[in-house]
């Protein structure tokens, strides 16, 4: 049961990881992605790479990773970017569909289907990560870096540009804020970051495969900002943490057959959203934050 | 009154239609150093799409326009922006979801990387500005409300805010005044001229003639995209003809 928990607890926070740099980009900068699961892909695929062809440790291997993906972000990014808003939801789904094809196909690279496997434990300058238990305080450590870093960007100059464009893009641009590169950066800077949840990733299964970063995680992602509430610092972590739990709830849910757990789970996502949408629109996180700031 | 210093920014043959419609068709005119320009015009003159095609925001089919001396014809607007112009907008477009002194403060703040040039001195330099935009139209003490849930007459201000923090050499108004109740309009007005004597340049779109009056040194008349006069308010404002379109009666 402890064991279990633990793979919980881990996977949650390498999903809040994601979830709140996705939130970095959707909820401060207004720029809805469905690709965000590509650059989880691309930090776990090259972090595994680097530690299995160069010998890298966790330090390395996630540099690399972080690097890579915000690379492949400016491919999103720079064309993208230069239109409005409903252009880059289009483009970011493309790149989904197409870095899933490369995942499953550029087999010499990421192992195709099968991906690849036996990746070696995280190691770090004079110590080795094994334990499960270890990989939670590393995941929770990376959590709590990551939300400092969006943290204080969010209330630095750049997130204050950030919030004016999403506010309003025009206005922006009338006070001399170059939109387009400071858009790109905010991607590339979340890419990067959602690249660390990739290489704990891969470090902590010591495998990765195509199915983890399918169209269907950049959706739950999705939901999990939505869920929490965009533009929060924790909403993005309590949408990671229900949308984690609840198949795990219903589970152990008493005369519910496991077979069915899937299809409920569904139905509960779907009026999750509907009454949120209409009861707590700014996410569950998100409405107390506003009523606390303003009244 | 005054006639104004030397020409800040000139517009030459300017030319924009959409479609069909000749928006703004071949204006020629100037704004000059340290007075109040006005715009008049009846609905769909063009006064508005004068401004885009001022800031960028809009490029012309034809014809040139220049700040302090050089060709600013197809520069972005976010760089127009950087070189002295600002502007409001009839809609305010103020960031809504933000605090009001985030508002002002963001638009002190040009750089696009994640830090702002300047180091120590540059920030207490665009702190300074935000405090003192932020105090000129009295809402310091609304500095955390949200942009969106302000009073229309706060909204205006801050729209003004915004500009007199960003820095704007030249300030194109598009109708700031309206809607605004006498004592606001009169504190605008107040501010506007205390701004001038700090060698700021405006250019006001304003259908009120009677604010039109009290404020400005110089009116520009367009009417179905084309400037018809330019010249001194009171001949302007005394011209029958001109009257006459304004109020709709247009003569074939």
């Amino acid at each position: 049961m402890l064991a279990y928990l633990n793979n919980l607890a881990v996977l949650i926070s390498i999903n809040a990881i994601l979830a709140v740099t996705l939130n970095f980009v959707l909820g401060y900068a207004g720029i809805f992605s469905l690709a965000h699961a590509v650059f989880f892909g691309v930090g776990a695929y090259t972090s595994a790479l680097v530690a299995m062809k160069l010998g890298g440790g966790f330090l390395l291997s996630t540099a690399a990773a972080m690097a890579a993906s915000a690379l492949i972000s400016l491919a999103l990014a720079l064309p993208a970017l230069r239109v409005r808003g409903e252009y880059f939801v289009a483009a970011s789904l493309g790149l989904q569909m197409l870095a899933l094809t490369v995942f499953s196909e550029w087999k010499v690279v990421t192992g195709g289907i099968g991906g690849i496997s036996n990746i070696p434990p995280a190691r770090f300058p004079g110590f080795e990560i094994s334990s499960p238990a270890q990989y939670l305080v590393l995941a929770l450590g990376c959590l709590a870096l990551v939300m400092l870093v969006v943290a204080l960007l969010v209330r630095s100059s750049f997130g204050r540009s950030l919030k004016a464009i999403r506010d309003d893009e025009t206005a922006a641009s009338a006070f001399g804020k170059n939109v387009a590169v400071i858009k790109t950066i905010a991607v590339a800077v979340s890419s990067a970051l959602a690249a660390v949840a990739g290489s704990l990733y891969a470090f902590y299964l010591s495998f990765v495969n195509v199915e983890s970063f399918t169209l269907d995680t950049s959706v739950y992602l999705m939901a999990m900002v939505i869920i929490g509430g965009t533009a929060t610092l924790v909403g993005p972590v309590v949408g990671a943490v229900l949308i984690l739990l609840l198949p795990a709830a219903l589970s152990y849910l008493p005369g519910l057959p496991q077979t069915e757990v899937g299809s409920i789970q569904q139905i509960v996502y779907g009026l999750a959203m509907v009454l949120l949408m209409i009861f707590r629109p700014g996410g569950l996180w998100g409405f107390r934050d506003q009523s606390r700031g303003d009244r | 009154m005054s006639a104004g210093g030397a020409v800040l920014l000139e517009t030459t043959g300017m030319s924009r239609a959409f479609g069909g419609l000749k928006a703004v068709d071949n204006v020629s005119f100037a704004l000059r150093e340290g007075i109040v320009t006005a715009l008049v015009g009846p609905n769909g003159a063009g006064k508005t799409t004068l401004f885009n095609l001022i800031t960028g925001h809009l490029d012309p089919n034809a014809g040139d326009v220049t700040w302090l001396g050089k060709s600013i014809k197809g520069v972005p607007h976010w760089k127009i922006a950087r070189s002295g112009i600002g502007r409001t907008f009839q809609d305010l477009k103020l960031f809504d979801q933000m605090t009001v002194q985030e508002n002002v403060q963001t638009v002190t703040e040009r750089g696009a990387w994640l830090w702002q040039p300047g180091g120590k001195a540059g920030l207490a330099e665009r702190r300074a500005r935000a405090e003192h935009a932020l105090a000129a139209v009295r809402l310091a003490d609304r500095r955390h409300a949200r942009a969106v849930d302000l009073a229309y007459a706060e909204r205006k201000f801050l729209s003004v805010a915004r500009i007199l923090a960003s820095g704007a050499r030249l300030w194109l108004l598009d109708e700031p005044a309206s809607g605004l109740d006498p004592g606001s309009y009169e504190r605008f007005v107040t501010l506007v001229r205390d701004q001038l004597r700090h060698g700021i340049t405006v250019c006001i779109i304003e259908h009120n003639l009677d604010i039109v009056k009290g404020i400005s040194d110089r009116i520009a008349f367009l009417d179905q995209g084309r400037l018809l006069a330019d010249g001194d308010p009171a001949s302007i404002l005394a011209d029958p003809a001109l009257a006459a379109i304004y109020f709709g009666e247009r003569a074939a």
